[in-house]
């Protein structure tokens, strides 16, 4: 059965931690022409933005689910809300972790809302076994809009 | 430190040009490498009439406006946006500009919200963009 309401609050398992080193933030604030020395440097602070690459990521566990019978290259990024608890800093260790939050069926599409948590440590703190635990800094909200195949219309309309 | 925003204080404009190579900078970057943001190709199989911009590329330069004014991201709690239009980045050696302007909407709470506007050849690109800082 492709995804439905009965799929809300399901949580995957949290993506692989990615380290955000002073090359990456650098070279995204050089993407947006971004010439701010607030992100460059060991101790940088990173482009609020920046943080879509790893809630991306985590997209992927749901895409990947069978019985969700989701395909990316049908799927309409709707809209996009970020929290920040603080602002990430280079040399956090970042994990996101996705939930479905909403779902909702219309004819052939369904509206589908996620929301991934990412959860910071301190890489060096991390290296140096004085980490003392991972704290959520930032919530990453999607919308989308996914079409199904056609034929596979719940409705028997297609 | 508290920052000093009334409701009707302006931010930006901030014109920003985007040609194919902003676009490639920004998927190495960001690590999104949806097709229809560098293949023509691509992009006509989608029924697009050409290559357009990563929605969250014009997202994250209507955010850079803001920290652009406020001299950094450390006071940004919070963000949204509607993806209403797409933005066609032709090669034709000029690209596209996109323009940001923003305006406090209301402070609250200790917290001011932007209402941001991102313009592409005259059309609103985000929809409902607005962006919330700390301001005690």
């Amino acid at each position: 059965m492709p995804i439905s309401a009965e799929h809300i609050g399901r949580t995957f398992p949290p993506g692989d931690p990615q380290l955000i080193s002073p090359e990456r933030v650098a070279a995204f604030a050089d993407a947006l022409g971004d010439s701010d020395p607030i992100y460059r440097g060991a101790d940088a602070l990173v482009p609020p933005t920046f943080v879509m690459s790893a809630a991306a990521s985590a997209w992927q566990a749901m895409f990947d689910d069978p019985e969700l019978e989701l395909s990316l290259a049908r799927t309409v990024h709707a809209d996009q809300r970020f929290l920040w608890h603080r602002p990430l800093r280079a040399g956090d260790l970042i994990t996101p972790q996705l939930t479905i939050t909403n779902v909702r069926a219309r004819g052939g599409n369904e509206t589908i809302g996620i929301r991934v948590s990412i959860t910071a440590r301190e890489a060096e703190a991390v290296a140096e076994g004085i980490d003392t635990g991972a704290e959520e800094v930032c919530v990453a909200e999607s919308t989308f809009v996914h079409s199904r195949p056609a034929g596979d219309d719940q409705e028997g309309t297609a | 430190m508290s920052l000093d925003l009334s409701v009707g204080d302006t931010i930006g404009p901030l014109t920003v040009p985007i040609t194919r190579t902003t676009l490639v900078r920004y998927a190495g970057a960001s690590g999104d490498f949806n097709p229809i943001h560098h293949s023509d190709h691509a992009a006509a199989e989608l029924g697009l009439p050409g290559v357009i911009a990563h929605g969250m590329l014009t997202m994250a330069l209507a955010m850079r406006a803001v920290t652009t004014e406020l001299g950094g991201p450390q006071r940004v709690v919070g963000q949204y946006a509607r993806f209403r239009k797409p933005v066609p980045v032709p090669d034709d050696g000029i690209g596209t500009q996109l323009q940001v302007s923003g305006e406090v909407a209301e402070v609250a709470d200790g917290v001011a919200k932007i209402k941001l506007e991102a313009t592409c050849n005259g059309e609103k690109v985000l929809g409902q963009a607005a962006v919330e800082v700390r301001v005690d």
